[in-house]
């Protein structure tokens, strides 16, 4: 840094956001007599293009080598100011931000308070980008491939849209099945397409698509490297039964000497299914697997005299030495698209979910009014003495969502729709019977929804506002324990079926994938965007994409929207074929490192990794920074014990008398 | 105490024969009274006057990482010879946070451990045994202590002149070692967070009140810092001028600042030597301060420093079921 420093500094009324409370004049007049300052303007809103233009003819004009804007938060405009600069040919790390908007002008009421902080705020700017240091980005080569993990709806259109485009896609699903949550569900809100019938197509079309490698049964173990350049590593579970060699013909599962003893997963429970099955009838890949849990030759050693799925397999596709398999493969870009969980309705055991079997949620229902269901199709409920077609029947709304008690504060935005639906379904099938809908609230605000829901409430379904407190049993009914809030009534409602509808939860394996990936949660628990507002599909890592409920619930159109933006995203560095490398990354003092390590635990990007070097003679260990996976978020710094790793831009050097001119230390 | 004191300087003579080791860190005899010195021992000469008794307090694992790299002149050799040291249960914890650190490596020393039935608290002693010129010698006896001096022989009972931290110990033979001398000792009871509970149980104005007379006596020598055998940044924190996060004054702020400073840097890592409380002029309850922090990362995230050499430091890992409820 051998010239000698010329600030511009530029204070931003926007509009009246800042300038409300901030006086940007006297700001500027301020600014103007601090040393090295050779310009200092306000403008109504510099991000604009004048504004722009501002800062580039005064670079011109005055020969300006560093740049201060005091304006919003550096998370939106600092790349705007960066580029605007680098365009009138100065370094774009030669800029500074003061934020006198988010951390100035909207928390302070009074104009002298937001006048005299905004000074400081410039001031502490201008110490430190006096200090600042020309950085240069640098670009590497992506791998025009993608991951997607879960094939659920929104995983399927996501690896069909990148496929579609050219680009190879691996989509790794956990269970035997692609499909996911939607193939289980009968008829869809509010259209009433069957489920099936839109989604089988798609699972077929992503397992035939020449560009979608399919890898079921299969979790992904490892991720290493960054965007572009992922080193990916899949374990394909065994299902010992000879993927190519299975016909998917059925004789195994008919003959298995345990055959339909285990609640079948697809059904909820409900169905049965035996050790070798298939998920469902549309599953694909449609081959079978054997559960090694339930399966006696493999959890016990024996099967009779010999298993009988290996006797009947017409194909000789039954293997019993199979063992897991590792894949591994390089990718440019990941969607997570790993979906949801039910609520777990045992978590409100006043609804007695686990004490009355004419308790059931609305996932079961779903299975239950399927015509490929355990019942094909017949609403048969068990009251705890007999089988009956129900004639009372309740549906409850907000079970496990908007509900503080359970951890829950989000709204599930799925299930007025569904229960809506659902109590239309029973109607069909029942047409005598009294349905019934408690809610807290009806939130149709979709497309079509609202249309629904008055259809619906027009077919004789009768909506009750209150949130029951209790379920119990009365003789061989079922009693609501509710208040009609609306006229402020107290009820004991007594019923054959009560539906809970239970709302979308994160996964409870998503701990897993957190750790994998590092990304992180937001308060709900579910996986956290980049920006709520701006970057929805995209996370904190780069090359990083969510698609479908692991990122918040959400209906089917919303998930296969944020599938196909996600694909979108995630093609960016694919087709490009290049990815920019962060400029603002961690160096590594190796002349004082003490080679601790600590740093290398420390980071959350695994950019850290330890070398030998000869240090005036001595072969000593010291760690080094991998530019392309790190994000300069210090963390490694704050962690050093003798402050041998520092962020660019975020040295010591540079924050301190960025502190001190805050007036705040000695 | 069944390791005897010709096993142990065979021993040593061994270890400082051999070609990979430079020198050897033990215990010997000090210049007067109850004083004993650490020995840098480089011959079979040296390893004959080694001694262990209950007089050896110091934690010698201070002394390796107090050696300075130096630049090698060009077509010199580095010396990779290894350092031997000489570690009692605790101090083997510290030799084996130092290894978790990467502060040392294992193929850097040679650990002889030496099992230990507890030293005395030389204060103690001296406060019931007066101190004088002459050289003593002191040796384990039973349950007690036998003390020689000028031909007498004086039998002390455990109990009266027993360290601090040896009521506390639960690690008296050593968890890391490359030779153990001698059998191992058996564990005894402990009141394990005896002074820890009694600082707790103040409210927050008596507490704020006894530590501020505690810190009030501060000197700021740093001696705490120098005993401490985790204490070894090259660059400390106290010692920085800019920023200066302490200032040199001597006055309650600033003591305190330093104390907590202190304190807060041993987290997850202290191992409870009490060579910190041991060297304090102004006998500060530093073992309070650490074992309240210790306590503190074993009950809520299960860890406990210096005990296996292959665990992840204490503050560089994370398991996403780390408590954080403290976290405001």
């Amino acid at each position: 840094m051998t010239e000698k420093p010329k600030v511009g500094v530029y204070v931003c009324h926007c509009g009246i956001n800042i300038s409300s409370t901030v006086d940007v004049e006297a700001v500027a007049e301020f600014a103007g007599k601090l040393p090295d300052v050779k310009v200092a303007k306000t403008y109504s809103y510099m991000c604009s293009d004048p504004g722009q233009t501002l800062i580039k003819k005064d670079i011109e004009e005055h020969g300006l080598n560093r740049v201060v804007v005091a304006s919003c938060s550096p998370r939106m405009h600092e790349p705007t100011f960066r580029k605007a600069i680098s365009e009138a040919g100065v370094n774009p790390y030669f800029l500074e931000m003061a934020n006198i908007r988010e951390q100035c002008s909207w928390v302070h009421e009074e104009i002298e308070e937001g006048t005299a902080k905004a000074k400081k705020l410039v001031s502490a700017s201008l110490a430190k980008v006096r200090l600042l240091e020309a950085l240069e980005t640098t670009e590497v080569d992506a791998e025009p491939a993608a991951l997607i993990i879960g094939a659920g709806i929104a995983g399927i259109q996501a690896a069909l849209d990148i496929a579609d485009a050219g680009f190879k896609v691996y989509l790794v699903e956990k269970t035997p099945s692609v499909g996911g949550r939607m193939a289980q569900l009968d008829k869809t809100f509010p259209t009433l397409d069957c489920s099936a019938c839109i989604l089988t197509p798609k699972m077929v079309d992503a397992a035939s698509h020449p560009n979608i490698e399919l890898l079921t049964y299969s979790e992904v173990e490892e991720v290493t490297g960054f965007i572009g350049n992922f080193d990916v590593k899949v374990r394909k579970k065994a299902r010992y039964v000879d993927f190519d060699k299975c016909t998917g013909c059925g004789d195994c599962a008919a003959e298995c000497r345990v055959k339909d003893r285990f609640p079948s997963e697809f059904d909820q429970g409900m169905g049965k299914r035996s050790a070798i099955y298939l998920p469902f009838p549309q599953a694909v890949p449609a081959k079978y697997t054997i559960d090694a849990e339930n399966c006696l030759y493999l959890s016990k050693g024996k099967c009779g005299k010999s298993p009988k799925c290996q006797d009947v397999c017409g194909a000789g596709a039954i293997n019993f030495d199979q063992e897991d398999e590792m894949v591994e493969f390089k990718v440019g870009a990941i969607i997570v698209a790993t979906g949801f969980d039910p609520f777990d309705a045992s978590r409100k055991p006043e609804y007695g979910y686990d004490d009355y079997p004419n308790v059931i949620t609305g996932m079961e229902m779903e299975r239950l009014v399927s015509a490929s269901g355990p019942t094909g199709g017949k609403i048969k409920v068990n009251n705890g003495e007999e089988e009956i077609e129900p004639k009372e029947v309740a549906l409850i709304k907000c079970v496990g969502s908007r509900d503080a008690s359970v951890g829950n504060e989000y709204c599930s935005r799925v299930c007025c729709m569904y229960v809506a639906k659902q109590a239309h379904l029973l109607r069909d099938k029942l047409p005598d019977a009294n349905i019934r809908i408690y809610y807290m609230d009806v939130r149709a605000f979709g497309k079509g929804f609202e249309e629904f829901y008055d259809r619906v409430r027009r077919e004789n379904v009768r909506y009750i506002r209150g949130n029951p407190s209790e379920i119990f049993k009365r003789g061989n009914k079922l009693v609501v324990k509710v208040e009609d809030t609306l006229n402020s009534r107290p009820l004991e409602d007594e019923v054959d079926l009560v539906v809970l509808g239970v709302g979308l939860e994160p996964r409870a394996d998503m701990r897993e994938i957190m750790e994998l990936l590092r990304l992180s949660q937001s308060p709900d628990k579910f996986f956290l965007e980049a920006h709520p507002k701006l970057r929805p599909v995209d996370t904190a890592t780069d090359g990083i994409f969510l698609a479908g409920c692991a990122q918040g619930p959400k209906d089917i159109p919303d998930t296969v929207a944020q599938a196909k933006g996600a694909a979108a995203s995630a093609m960016i560095p694919l087709a490009r074929g290049k990815v920019t490398i962060n400029a603002q990354v961690a160096i590594v003092n190796e002349a004082t490192c003490r080679g601790c390590g600590y740093c290398v635990n420390i980071c959350p990007y695994t950019a850290i990794e330890m070398i030998t070097i000869n240090r005036f003679g001595n072969e000593v260990e010291v760690a080094r920074v991998n530019e392309a996976l790190c994000k300069g978020c210090g963390s490694c710094s704050a962690g050093c014990f003798s402050d041998s790793i520092q962020p660019k831009s975020f040295r010591d050097s540079q924050i301190l008398p960025q502190i001190a001119a805050l007036g705040v230390m000695r | 105490m069944k390791m005897d004191l010709e096993q142990l300087r065979k021993t040593a003579a061994e270890v400082v024969a051999r070609d990979d080791v430079k020198y050897l860190v033990g215990w010997k005899q000090g210049t007067y009274g109850y004083r004993v010195a650490p020995g840098f021992v480089e011959d079979a000469a040296g390893a004959a006057e080694l001694i262990f008794s209950p007089l050896c307090t110091a934690n010698l694992a201070t002394y390796l990482t107090l050696v300075e790299e130096l630049p090698i002149p060009r077509g010199q050799e580095p010396d990779d010879r290894k350092v031997a040291v000489m570690v009692k249960g605790c101090d083997s914890r510290a030799v084996t946070q130092l290894i978790v650190e990467k502060g040392i490596k294992k193929d850097e020393v040679v650990v002889i451990g030496c099992p230990c039935p507890g030293v005395v608290d030389p204060n103690l002693l001296a406060e019931k045994y007066p101190e004088t010129e002459d050289q003593v010698e002191m040796k384990w006896n039973g349950e007690g202590f036998l003390l020689l001096r000028g031909g007498e022989e004086t039998k002390i009972a455990r109990d009266e002149v027993l360290a601090e931290k040896c009521r506390l110990c639960r690690y008296p033979n050593p968890v890391y070692s490359d030779i153990m001398l001698g059998d191992p000792v058996e564990p005894w009871e402990t009141d394990e967070d005896k002074g820890v509970e009694e600082v707790e149980g103040k409210d927050v104005e008596e507490r704020a009140e006894y530590w501020a007379e505690q810190f009030d006596k501060c000197v700021r020598c740093y001696s705490c810092r120098n005993v401490c055998p985790l204490c070894y940044c090259q660059d400390c924190v106290l010692d920085r001028l800019n920023p200066t996060w302490v200032n040199r004054a001597v006055n309650f702020s600033e003591n305190t600042a330093f104390n907590i400073a202190r304190a807060f840097h041993l987290g997850g890592r202290c191992i409870e030597c009490g060579e910190c409380e041991r060297v304090c002029p102004a006998n500060i309850p530093l073992g309070k301060i650490n074992r309240k922090l210790a306590r503190e990362v074993r009950d809520k995230y299960g860890f406990e420093p210096g005990v296996d050499p292959d665990a992840e430091p204490f503050q560089a890992s994370f398991k996403p079921d780390d408590p954080e409820e403290f976290i405001l």
